[in-house]
């Protein structure tokens, strides 16, 4: 669903008023089409990077309405230093060469101050060394570990969400103590299966468990019953993270090769995101357990803000749309928009964030970060941000699938997702 | 929020001698609808709708001749009306909105989804006018946007250079080749400031065509949008008061020659590949990860070469599958009337396939485009209430939805693949005599039909990465 009204188009205007030189340094182009509408103060623009249209297009809608959520309720709270908050929205058909053309238009035509908001990794990879050419604060909201491995650049942050490595990392302990200590892995056979595969095997033999089979899934497979046989007779627990329009059909074979009895089971919600847990096909999964960012099912013990920040982005207990309840959200990502946002909020008051030329300051500022705790700030739960690899650290959640609803079993803390550092990004100069 | 943005005059690019950016593949598939196709039984339903097919061709053959054309004679029509002054005035309002939509996409917002030039264009005329075309009335002729400005500067006969007839629509159909290059390859086709450059450029390439070869000339051989919509309005019912089966029109004898056959390949070769190239089995085969696609940026070249190579295959087979009809029959047929002959008999194909691939797409962008009429301008208007109309994507996901929506995409395909069958039988039966030549001569014909119904609608079950 995507609420049209809900946007209010605030035309920008050569501000009157206090901070002259706030107005020359915002960045605010002459009127467009002649817009009457006076603004006391020059907006902060922040450039929204969104996947409107390509594969993304699923997360972008749902990027797109969690981000005008968030703005409407940072701007009725006074806006950023006293300024209203613009979001100039381009789209980067989820393509890693149009999203770095689009930083070009967000820095050069647009003028923004920062720009955020890129979900899929390649995207972010493609993008991010044009941020750092533009000297464009960039925050993604990606959960990839590129950020945090080095890859990227001292412009490029993600303080809103976490990253793939802390996820996996952190659900070995509950696995080897509740489900079992041997495990086999299915995964698809590109980057992002094995970065599982290596993540998790570290993490699973730290809790003295042991990855009994890898079961590596070539990505054009649709159909996959000829490789249960190779899942060892021992396995206690199933670790699969499939993906892509054949993961309906993954379950429903898993199904038809187990029966009523099989071992337990444990997935990613990545690869039901969008997708009813109550649809037909996917009834195998009663008793299985998922990662979940953020729980979709509304919990009975969820916390003020969880509950406020649900209700704000217009999605009930299900997880879905409230006014339309087969519009399943991507709840355990899209959080980290809003908390992304209101991150950019705080490092830009912090730093006295005036135009462009404090960009760096900006940077700085939220490398200074460290404690986040749960507040409407960050729905999502206590985090800890690490400025020297710009990546948060946050709660991650397991859930089980019971009758068709996810409830929460256990949240691993912070501590549990901590990895070695791979890289000090403020050594590099701005 | 959405910014309204001045873009420097300068920016503008006239005369940028590109074609039309229209069409696109929107890829706007939605992941977890395409999950619930990948669990319907489609092998047993492509199975059936290819029976349906062949079962069509097995009964012609004994089909009495003259049959199909008593059947398609289409009946007169009592009313007549005169239209011709009110459709300079609609052409001219179809003008002016193309003028406020190019506007809005150099100075609206800039999301592709809340910008009416990308989704008019697309989502408006690319996917709903065209069945409009093909199956109801002969809209272009009304709201044809290029006639209105050259007509207010100067009468439609005035000619400076002679487009000789002979050229015949090559012309269009080189341009056609080109438009549906852009369309699968750019990189952003949805892009309003790139989108209103293409528009306009094309417009000042169709306005200065005009100017130098005569309106009447240009329109009827260049402008490649004219010849498209004037190809596929012969599969409509109704046409100049006479109401018939779709497809009657084309039995009605018509000069149509090899840029005619040409111009049909391309529509459909083009139309397949769009299909296609976003399969797990194209992906496979360039080496792509279809779990990790990387971007249109990234598949330029492969994308071009496929698209090229599609419509040089397709010219190939069905040459030969006219040219064995031809080995095989007694009485004596040129090649090249068959070939072009039997090529047109293509056209309910392309047509019924553009309705089907689109078909899911359309569902929610049309309520997009709905939604983005409550405030063209970005001034915060709510107009007619449109406004707080939601966009409900969740009917995707349900899967009694996805196999009706697939059902009627598999109905359209299918259909269309009969109505070929039939036009193709009649194809025949004008070309030779006996009836064992007629069956023999649309030999290849059919078995390339069977295929193609096959291809189509594993189109629609396959899985895709794109």
């Amino acid at each position: 669903m995507t609420d049209l009204t809900k946007l209010t188009r605030r035309k920008t205007l050569l501000g009157l008023g206090a901070g002259a030189g706030a107005l020359a340094a915002g960045g605010v182009m002459p009127g467009s089409l002649g817009f009457a509408q006076a603004q006391s103060s020059a907006p902060i623009k922040i450039g929204f990077q969104k996947h409107a249209t390509g594969i993304g297009a699923a997360y972008g809608r749902w990027y797109d309405t969690t981000t005008q959520a968030a703005v409407a309720r940072i701007n009725d709270m006074g806006g950023i230093n006293g300024r209203p908050v613009e979001i100039v929205t381009e789209d980067d058909a989820t393509d890693p060469g149009r999203g770095a053309e689009v930083l070009e238009k967000f820095a050069n035509q647009h003028k923004v101050d920062v720009a955020f908001g890129t979900l899929f990794s390649h995207v972010v990879i493609g993008s991010a060394p044009r941020a750092g050419e533009l000297k464009l604060p960039y925050f993604v909201v990606s959960e990839g570990h590129h950020v945090a491995s080095g890859m990227l650049n001292r412009y490029t942050l993600q303080p809103g969400i976490t990253d793939v490595k802390s996820q996996v990392v952190s659900m070995a302990p509950f696995i080897a103590d509740n489900l079992g200590k041997k495990v086999t892995m299915i995964y698809p056979d590109f980057a992002f299966g094995h970065d599982h595969r290596d993540f998790f095997s570290e993490a699973i033999a730290a809790q003295g468990g042991e990855v009994v089979a890898k079961i590596a899934i070539p990505p054009t497979e649709t159909t996959f019953t000829r490789y249960f046989p190779s899942i060892p007779r021992e396995t206690e627990v199933i670790y699969h993270v499939m993906v892509g329009p054949a993961v309906l059909t993954f379950v429903k074979e898993l199904g038809e090769f187990f029966g009523p009895s099989r071992p337990e089971l444990f997935g990613f919600i990545d690869s039901l995101e969008a997708v009813d847990i109550k649809s037909p096909g996917l009834e195998f999964l009663e008793g299985a357990f998922f990662w979940e960012g953020m729980p979709r099912h509304q919990q009975a013990d969820a916390s003020d803000a969880s509950n406020a920040y649900r209700a704000a982005v217009g999605v009930n207990e299900r997880g879905a749309a409230i006014d339309d309840p087969s519009n399943v959200s991507t709840y355990a990502h899209m959080f980290g928009c809003w908390e992304t946002l209101h991150v950019i909020k705080a490092g830009m008051e912090a730093a006295d964030y005036q135009g462009p030329a404090d960009r760096a300051k900006l940077i700085e500022a939220v490398e200074a970060m460290t404690d986040m705790p749960e507040s409407i700030e960050h729905p999502q739960g206590d985090k800890v941000f690490n400025g020297k690899t710009h990546q948060a650290f946050g709660k991650q959640y397991i859930s089980k699938v019971s009758d068709g609803t996810l409830n929460v079993v256990h949240t691993a803390s912070i501590e549990d997702g901590m990895y070695e550092d791979e890289v000090n990004y403020t050594t590099q100069s701005l | 929020m959405y910014t309204n943005k001045m873009i420097s005059l300068v920016k503008l690019v006239f005369g940028v001698l590109g074609a039309f950016m229209l069409g696109t593949t929107p890829v706007w598939a939605h992941a977890a609808n395409q999950g619930f196709v990948l669990l319907l039984p489609t092998t047993a339903y492509i199975a059936g709708g290819t029976v349906t097919v062949a079962l069509t061709i097995l009964l012609l053959i004994f089909a009495k001749p003259g049959i199909i054309d008593a059947v398609m004679q289409p009946v007169p029509l009592r009313f007549t009306a005169s239209t011709l002054p009110l459709r300079d005035w609609s052409q001219s309002t179809g003008a002016l909105c193309l003028a406020l939509l190019i506007l809005i996409g150099l100075r609206g917002p800039t999301d592709p989804q809340a910008n009416l030039l990308p989704l008019v264009i697309w989502t408006v005329w690319w996917m709903l006018f065209f069945v409009v075309q093909a199956l109801i009335f002969d809209l272009w002729s009304w709201i044809n946007p290029f006639p209105a400005v050259h007509r207010m500067l100067m009468s439609e006969h005035r000619v400076i250079l002679n487009l000789p007839s002979r050229l015949s629509i090559w012309p269009a159909v080189v341009l056609m080749a080109a438009f549906q290059g852009f369309v699968l390859a750019d990189t952003a086709p949805n892009d309003p400031d790139r989108l209103a450059v293409f528009a306009l450029g094309y417009w000042a390439l169709t306005l200065g065509g005009m100017t130098v070869f005569g309106r009447e000339a240009w329109l009827k051989q260049v402008e490649c949008f004219s010849v498209l919509f004037a190809l596929i309005g012969l599969i409509r019912m109704g046409r100049s008061n006479r109401l018939g089966l779709p497809g009657w029109q084309l039995l009605q004898d018509r000069d149509h020659d090899l840029s005619h056959a040409i111009f049909v390949v391309i529509i459909l070769a083009a139309g397949s590949f769009d299909g296609l190239y976003e399969t797990f089995w194209w992906l496979a085969k360039i080496g792509v990860n279809p779990l990790e696609y990387p971007g249109r940026t990234a598949l330029i070249m492969p994308t071009l070469i496929g698209l090229y190579g599609s419509i040089l295959l397709l010219t190939i087979i069905l040459a030969v599958a006219a040219f064995s009809g031809i080995k095989w029959v007694k009485d004596p047929v040129p090649f090249k009337a068959a070939f072009i002959r039997f090529a047109i008999t293509l056209l309910p194909i392309a047509i019924g396939y553009h309705f089907a691939h689109y078909f899911v797409t359309f569902l929610v962008q049309i309520q997009i485009v709905v939604a983005g009429l409550a405030d063209p301008l970005a001034q915060g208007w709510n107009l007619f209430g449109l406004g707080s109309r939601r966009v409900l994507v969740g009917f995707l996901t349900v899967p009694e939805n996805v196999k009706i929506i697939w059902f009627t995409q598999a109905g359209m395909v299918v259909m269309s693949h009969v109505l070929a069958v039939v036009l193709c039988h009649r194809t025949a039966e004008a070309l030779v005599s006996s009836r064992r030549d007629v069956v023999m001569l649309q030999l290849g014909l059919s078995i390339l039909m069977i295929f193609y119904t096959i291809f189509g609608l594993w189109l629609l079950a396959s899985p895709r990465g794109a």
